[in-house]
């Protein structure tokens, strides 16, 4: 569980996060975006059709209890996180994809997540104390669209004002991480010896599974595969952090405990995955760049 | 030997005056100097880096902060009118202080490319003899090499954010410093390492007395360095009076279309001289406000510039033009305020200017010029319509002749070697009397480019006269070539060079890269099918490379020469 002040300074901290994106583009940003949706389109569909799919089987298969089965759908209806960005750009994947792809979802996440809460909820058997109020998780996401409405009219106010804010927000995208892992680990270790293995494996599959179908998924549909490891990493990285704060809007302090469990678990593990999957791809990355090079030099007669 | 008529006074209409006035200035920095008074409040130059961090200095503050440079030059480091002071910076706001800086300190600025190894260094600061070096930060770490076997006896660094607002500076610098890895430690030199700030304020301490007042028109201002031919970079040497004439000519042919009002985007490196004399120069001169690029590649980099600023102007060389053109953030949403382009330094592909027309609803005008002649000999009248693929008419008080290889002029309509004289032509090369004699004769520059003139005085390059190929005793232009290869959509770029036949003595050869916004592969068929139907057989690419890319120059010229060393290399390891 999160303390009064916790919980305030979460909030606080997404509020900069999501001022931070704004701040990291233009109305025209869209636009452009919007001419040649495919890759977006491609990106939503492995986010919110995948994902949530996967961690509805996930829950069903692992036969979790209501308070898990709440937060791993959660986790899997979530729009991408920003630290998916900073991923995005290690992994020399398409930063720009990576970034309307993160404000694409989280935009769209204002319907999207309540209607698949709902929906995936009913069917798991979600219900009574645990269901999760649409209309909660809908408030919470437009109150953060505010702070991205400001960010983008900050940058158009003042680019070196633009520019520091969202710098600031990609730091504050770990720092929150940091956050979470220190405020609730040294609280929780007894909790985190006491859950068994298969939770740990559902929180750390649902990241690696929503990447390899993402890759596979944006494959499929004619992706090149530079665009397809950029989202694959946007679909398997979950905005963590909003989950928690959407759980400690909504439930007493008395059931949070229990169903905060995977959302912290995944924030922390998705960090390391991501990490690992991260450098995968940037060889993958290089050993294509150096395939082209080899093949140019093929051509000579 | 001019042509005798001079047909294209007649193009110059009502707008262009044909008599050039002589510049009101004695120096650059008399130009500099007045410049900065009389628009002190305007914003003379911006500086974007590719996130949209900005910094701005006025007219005012740049008058001021070049004052204390030239002080600093003169006091501190006690230098004599006339030494050579090094520069080698990026685009960005320390430029103009400091090349500014140098002119009002009476010394001659050596224009260097930051991206120089340090042997090439070496070269151009010892055939310089450079006693001062200002140098961007980011490459610092090549100074040890250097400057011990130079004559630099002190080195001033300047960063990318010089002059921004403290915090966007501060995190700039902590970008490169600790995310980038690119700003090395500075190294510990036998000569003082001042940072550009401490070297101001040095100079602040010091009366500011106009040095400037004794510079005349015919004093060296600039050595710009220049490959030329033998490969071994040479130093135009450039005057006060040079740049000023050029300047007048740049704003003669600008006409009514230039003006103080007006927003001109740098993406060009200033240490080149076309975005030097063109940019820096001219539109100070007007009161207008130059916005910095430090690097425009990748092209994406000058987003920001073009979004944040009322860019009236734009000058680039056709492969900057193609490449913001393919890009779709600009193809989509070409600046709304743009009146037009001007295109020097390489032969504007047709198709470039044809869809550049078509994409932002303005023209792209090409001119002509090269380092010798400050740059500008030629430019296209802008109140007359679109000549595709000519040069323009040379500029006011500029006479040229087109000769062949006896030196005799050649008829009306018939290709001959580019002759140009005029007040922009260049003293000659630094301490190099012998290739001065060869490339300036009476006067008259030898360009080695081979052109035609039409009847009503219009130029056309038809290219450069070393890179002709000759296939059985047919010459082919390259430049004809790559304009067909160009009009192929699957075609982003292509490069042609002549490279050894056992049967015709030479043939041509096409490197070629792949559109990427096109879905159709580019193949090697095609690429020739496309050249039968508008070239003669010999001039059709024997052979067809594909490339991911062409080798190019700082300012983005693809490199002939690069690629034909590297077939050179090919063919020797065959023989």
């Amino acid at each position: 569980m999160l303390t009064e002040l916790e919980t305030t300074l979460l909030g606080v901290m997404m509020m900069v996060i999501m001022l931070g994106m704004g701040a990291s583009m233009t109305p025209r940003d869209f636009l452009i975006a919007f001419r040649k949706p495919k890759g977006i389109l491609v990106g939503l569909l492995s986010q919110f059709a995948v994902m949530p799919f996967l961690g509805f089987l996930l829950a069903v298969a692992l036969g979790l209890p209501p308070a898990l089965v709440v937060g791993l759908l959660l986790i899997a209806c979530m729009p991408g996180g920003t630290t998916s960005n900073i991923f995005a750009y290690f992994s020399k994947g398409v930063l720009a994809l990576s970034i309307m792809m993160t404000t694409v979802s989280t935009l769209a996440a204002v319907v999207m997540v309540p209607v698949l809460l709902s929906f995936y909820g009913g069917l798991a058997g979600v219900s009574g104390e645990y269901a999760i109020p649409a209309g909660n998780v809908a408030q919470i996401l437009v109150v953060l669209l505010v702070p991205t409405a400001l960010g983008m009219f900050l940058r158009k106010l003042n680019a070196n004002v633009g520019a520091t804010v969202e710098l600031i927000g990609s730091f504050m995208g770990v720092a929150v991480i940091v956050f979470l892992i220190a405020t609730w680990v040294p609280r929780n270790y007894q909790l985190l010896l006491d859950t068994p293995a298969h939770v740990y494996a559902a929180t750390i599959s649902i990241g690696l599974i929503g990447m390899l179908f993402g890759y596979w998924v944006a494959r499929g549909l004619g992706q090149d595969t530079s665009r397809s490891r950029t989202i694959s990493l946007e679909t398997g990285i979950q905005n963590g952090p909003l989950a928690v704060l959407v759980i400690t809007l909504s439930f007493s302090v008395a059931m949070q405990q229990e169903v905060l469990l995977i959302p912290f678990l995944y924030s922390l593990f998705i960090v390391l995955t991501s990490t690992v999957i991260t450098l995968w791809y940037r060889r993958n990355a290089t050993r294509e760049a150096l395939a082209r090079d080899a093949a140019k030099l093929g051509t000579a007669p | 030997m001019t042509v005798s008529n001079r047909p294209w006074l007649a193009a110059y209409g009502a707008e262009i005056a044909p008599d050039l006035p002589t510049s009101e200035y004695a120096s650059l920095a008399h130009l500099i100097s007045r410049t900065c008074e009389t628009h002190a409040k305007r914003r003379a130059f911006t500086c974007v880096v590719p996130n949209g961090m900005n910094g701005t200095l006025t007219y005012r503050q740049v008058g001021q902060m070049s004052d204390e440079f030239a002080s600093f030059l003169r006091h501190h480091c006690k230098l004599a009118p006339g030494t050579r002071v090094a520069v080698q910076l990026p685009n960005g706001l320390a430029y103009p202080v400091v090349a500014f800086g140098v002119f009002k300190a009476g010394c001659v600025l050596v224009n260097t490319n930051p991206l120089y190894t340090p042997t090439e260094m070496v070269h151009q600061f010892t055939d310089s003899d450079a006693e001062v070096l200002i140098i961007s930060d980011l490459f610092a770490d090549k100074l040890e090499e250097v400057v011990a076997h130079t004559a630099i006896k002190q080195v001033v660094l300047a960063g990318v954010a010089e002059f921004f607002p403290r915090i966007p500076e501060a995190i700039v610098r902590g970008v490169q410093k600790f995310w980038s890895r690119a700003l090395p430690p500075v190294p510990s030199l036998a000569v003082p390492v001042l940072r550009l700030r401490d070297a101001l304020k040095i100079g602040r301490a010091h009366d500011n007395v106009h040095d400037w007042d004794r510079l005349r028109r015919d004093d060296l201002a600039l050595l710009q360095y220049t490959g030329g031919t033998t490969g071994v970079a040479k130093g135009a040497m450039l005057t006060h009076g040079n740049i000023l004439a050029n300047l007048e000519q740049v704003k003669i042919m600008g006409g009514r279309h230039m003006s103080g009002e007006d927003c001109v985007l740098t993406a060009l490196p200033l240490y080149h001289i076309f975005a030097f004399t063109a940019n820096l120069m001219t539109f100070f001169d007007l009161g207008a406000r130059n916005i910095l690029v430090p690097s425009p590649r990748p092209v994406q980099n000058i987003q920001r510039a073009l979004e944040n600023y009322p860019v009236s102007w734009i000058t680039g060389v056709n492969t900057l033009f193609n490449g913001l053109m393919n890009e779709e953030w600009f193809a989509a949403y070409p600046p709304k305020t743009l009146k037009a382009a001007i295109a020097g330094g390489t032969a504007l592909h047709q198709a470039v200017a044809e869809r550049w027309q078509a994409v932002t609803g303005t023209r792209v005008a090409e001119g002509y010029g090269l380092t010798e002649t400050s740059p500008l000999v030629s430019f296209n009248p802008l109140d007359q319509p679109v000549r595709v693929g000519s040069i323009g008419v040379p500029v006011p008080g500029t006479d040229i002749a087109l000769v062949d290889h006896n030196v005799e002029p050649v008829e009306q309509g018939k290709p001959g070697e580019l002759l140009v004289k005029g007040p922009q032509v260049m003293l000659g090369y630094w301490n190099r009397p012998e290739d001065t004699a060869q490339t300036l004769q009476n006067g008259w520059v030898f360009t080695g480019d081979v052109a035609i003139m039409d009847e009503d005085g219009f130029l056309s390059i038809v290219d450069r006269k070393k890179d002709l190929v000759l296939v059985s005793g047919f010459n082919v232009y390259p430049n004809e070539v790559e304009d067909c290869l160009a009009k192929l959509d699957t075609v982003l770029e292509a490069a042609v060079i002549g490279v050894p036949d056992r049967t015709s003595g030479e043939a041509v050869r096409a490197y070629v890269v792949q559109n990427p916004d096109v879905p159709d592969k580019l193949s090697k068929e095609a690429v020739i099918a496309h050249c039968r139907k508008y070239l003669a057989a010999y001039k059709v690419p024997k052979s067809i490379i594909l490339r991911e890319e062409l080798p190019k120059s700082p300012i983005g010229k693809i490199l002939r020469k690069d690629l034909k060393a590297e077939a050179r290399a090919e063919f020797a390891g065959k023989a």
